[in-house]
């Protein structure tokens, strides 16, 4: 956390400093209508991210490979600017999401329940996990207005899931080691390969919440009088799991960053 | 600068999630193989190899079989464990000693030492005994009727007691791993089950039934599980992995067997199906049985031991006897609608002969050489998960006539 506090204020004193523009320039890169009116952001992006646990727990031993899934976001904002700088902002922003992630696992606690049907134990090998999400993402932002060009945005968000996936399969790793120790780290030793592998459940999905709260940063750059370049960053605040979901011991969160452009009026 | 700070917004959340936690201790405290250190070890052992153990992880005894005469007072004796993991040896009188490997431990008069492992985290432990027994002289016809059961530890499914000569002294099936996929399943659900009255005498007999595996099984394809009965190991460690290593069949065996005799009745399930669950017409399951003797041992001195790849066609088999089917001599035949095993819905008493194909070499069969198989299935083609749902085979009074 101490980074973000490093780089907003850096930001905040890089713009401060350089912000001698003409009042001219705040009339020509402000809302159409005029200072303190209103206008609308339509947004195109791409989406960058995954859900992931924060921090990563001492299970997970290695980071093999990381790749997004889907990755799109179109979403229009509505915003009123109450003064020259200050002013809010709603919208919504439907999106497709994902991400795909091969990871070393060291006695990585695993519970899988399908039809009454129970295993469990400690894994250790290689976990390879897909998620794909689509849904709406409504924030409402504060607006800063920190310079005619650029704008920042914060505030808190809520997603709405209308479709989740979440797949994955176990095998050995690149060392060759696979196995699960049945209920405890002295039961059975059940090995798995890449020969074979074992798949998640297809029943995950079913335990991830519908919703999900969170906080939004977005940043505006008037790039044109009606389009801007934007970043955005979706930081959730709420675990994707049902609270009696034991099959992942540990809170996952999604992250998702959106770079695009916008129609600006 | 928009660079800046899109690096930024992308990087900060993937720098904090590519944070690696140290590494912690292993919770692991398996004996993983055992040594025992001779000068000469063919004066102690049948064979080189049995010099040295690999232990499954489901195994805590552990039993090394020496000649009659081998003097085992003090033998150094080597334990691989689980990394980090600390040994220690049980004194008389009960107090854990730290042991050094390559110390010299006493197993004469048949004495079992236990030895307790403790993790690198200190927080999980497992009990060991290892025992050296000497071989006696044993007779080698053998009578089984399947009389000696009881529930294993975790009281989940049935166990039988075998033979002394069989490994362990006890009866080897699938079991453990229908456990692993099927856990809501009662002892009596399971696919080897005791039917206490059931048999042409009015005792006990075995019932081995092929039975689905649920969920988990049509995960990894393995679908069904053939009821299943034999001497040697079963490693549920590989049923996932490699199900046909999981049945590793065979003990070493001082006599040739010419003969089995037992009572059996069938009834096939309705539908057979194949490994992906395709039902296929005109098929009807049937069950095996079958004695085999190998040669234990190639020409280099390495082991042999056979397991569901080759249990009846390795060219170390040299006899065998099988229940009848319409097999090809390399196993592909499809079943037919007209089996002709000759089993039906009642106890009837079958002949198996034992046929030859090399004469066993009497210094070699006196040496444990050879290594013997009994065999049963409810589905013969359980191996490769295919059969019929339903199908049971029922067992009694095994003879087995040795020269």
């Amino acid at each position: 956390m101490k980074n973000i506090k490093l780089y907003t204020s850096l930001l905040f004193f890089f713009l401060a400093i350089t912000s001698n523009a003409q009042e001219d320039a705040w009339e020509k890169w402000g809302p159409t209508a005029g200072l303190k009116s209103g206008g609308f952001i339509a947004r195109a992006g791409y989406v960058i991210g995954g859900t992931t646990p924060l921090p990563l727990p001492a299970e997970v031993r290695k980071i093999n490979g990381f790749s997004p899934r889907g990755g799109i976001s179109i979403g229009v904002d509505g915003y009123r600017m109450f003064t020259k700088r200050w002013g809010i902002s709603a919208g919504a922003h439907f999106f497709w999401e994902g991400f795909h992630t091969d990871a070393d696992v060291k006695n990585y606690y695993v519970w899988l329940e399908q039809e009454g049907e129970i295993t469990k134990g400690y894994f250790t090998g290689t976990n390879v996990t897909n998620t794909e999400l689509w849904g709406v993402t409504l924030p409402l932002l504060a607006t800063l207005r920190m310079s005619p060009r650029w704008n920042v945005s914060a505030g808190p968000y809520l997603s709405l899931y209308f479709d989740q996936t979440f797949s994955g399969e176990v095998f050995d790793n690149s060392k060759g080691i696979g196995y699960l120790r049945e209920d405890t780290p002295t039961g059975t030793k059940i090995l798995m390969s890449r020969e074979n592998p074992t798949p998640y459940p297809d029943n995950f999905p079913d335990k991830m919440q519908p919703v999900a709260v969170g906080i939004e940063i977005a940043f505006d750059w008037k790039a044109m009088r009606h389009m801007n370049v934007f970043g955005l960053l979706d930081w959730g605040m709420t675990d994707i799991w049902d609270r009696n979901f034991e099959a992942i011991t540990f809170k996952m969160y999604p992250i998702y960053a959106t770079l695009g452009v916008a129609y600006r009026y | 600068m928009n660079k800046t700070t899109f690096v930024a917004l992308v990087g900060i959340p993937l720098l904090l999630a590519s944070c690696i936690a140290a590494e912690q201790d292993n919770t692991e405290c398996d004996i993983e193989a055992v040594s025992l250190h001779f000068d000469t070890p063919s004066d102690i052992f049948y064979h080189d190899y049995d010099t040295m153990m690999t232990v499954i992880s489901s195994e805590t005894n552990i039993e090394f079989v020496v000649r009659s005469y081998a003097n085992v007072q003090s033998v150094p004796l080597t334990l691989r464990v689980t990394e980090g993991a600390t040994i220690f040896i049980k004194s008389e009188d009960g107090t854990d000693v730290p042991f050094q490997n390559g110390s010299l431990v006493d197993f004469s008069d048949e004495r079992i030492q236990r030895f307790h492992i403790v993790s690198e985290d200190k927080s999980w432990s497992r009990d060991y005994s290892i025992s050296v027994v000497h071989e006696a002289p044993s007779e080698g016809n053998l009578f089984i009727d399947f009389e000696d059961y009881s529930l294993d530890p975790s009281g989940k499914y049935y166990q039988w007691v075998a033979p002394d000569v069989f490994t362990d002294g006890m009866w080897k099936n699938g079991n453990p791993g229908f456990k692993i996929s099927k856990s809501s399943a009662k002892p009596l659900e399971y696919p080897s089950t005791p039917v206490a009255g059931g048999g042409p005498d009015g005792s006990a007999c075995l019932k081995l039934e092929t039975c689905d595996t649920g969920p988990f099984g049509k995960m990894v394809n393995m679908r069904l599980a053939s009821g299943s009965m034999f001497n040697g190991i079963f490693d549920v460690g590989n049923a996932l992995t490699d199900a046909l290593k999981a049945t590793q069949f065979g003990t070493p065996y001082l006599h040739k067997p010419i003969m089995m005799r037992g009572w059996f009745k069938f009834e096939p399930g309705s539908v057979f199906q194949d490994r992906m669950g395709n039902p296929i017409e005109g098929v009807i399951d049937e069950p095996d049985a079958y004695v085999v003797l190998y040669r234990n041992e190639d020409e280099s001195g390495n082991k042999i031991q056979l397991d569901g790849n080759d249990v009846l066609s390795s060219p170390y088999i040299i006899g065998k006897g099988r229940l009848p089917h319409h097999y090809n001599a390399d196993g592909t035949d499809q079943l037919t609608a007209n089996p002709i095993h000759g089993l039906t819905s009642e106890w009837q008493e079958v002949t198996i002969p034992v046929v030859y194909t090399t004469e066993p070499d009497p210094t070699i069969l006196q040496n444990k050489g050879y290594s013997i198989i009994l065999g049963f299935a409810s589905s013969w083609g359980g191996a490769y998960f295919k059969g019929a749902i339903g199908s049971k085979f029922c067992i009694d009074n095994i003879e087995l006539f040795c020269e």
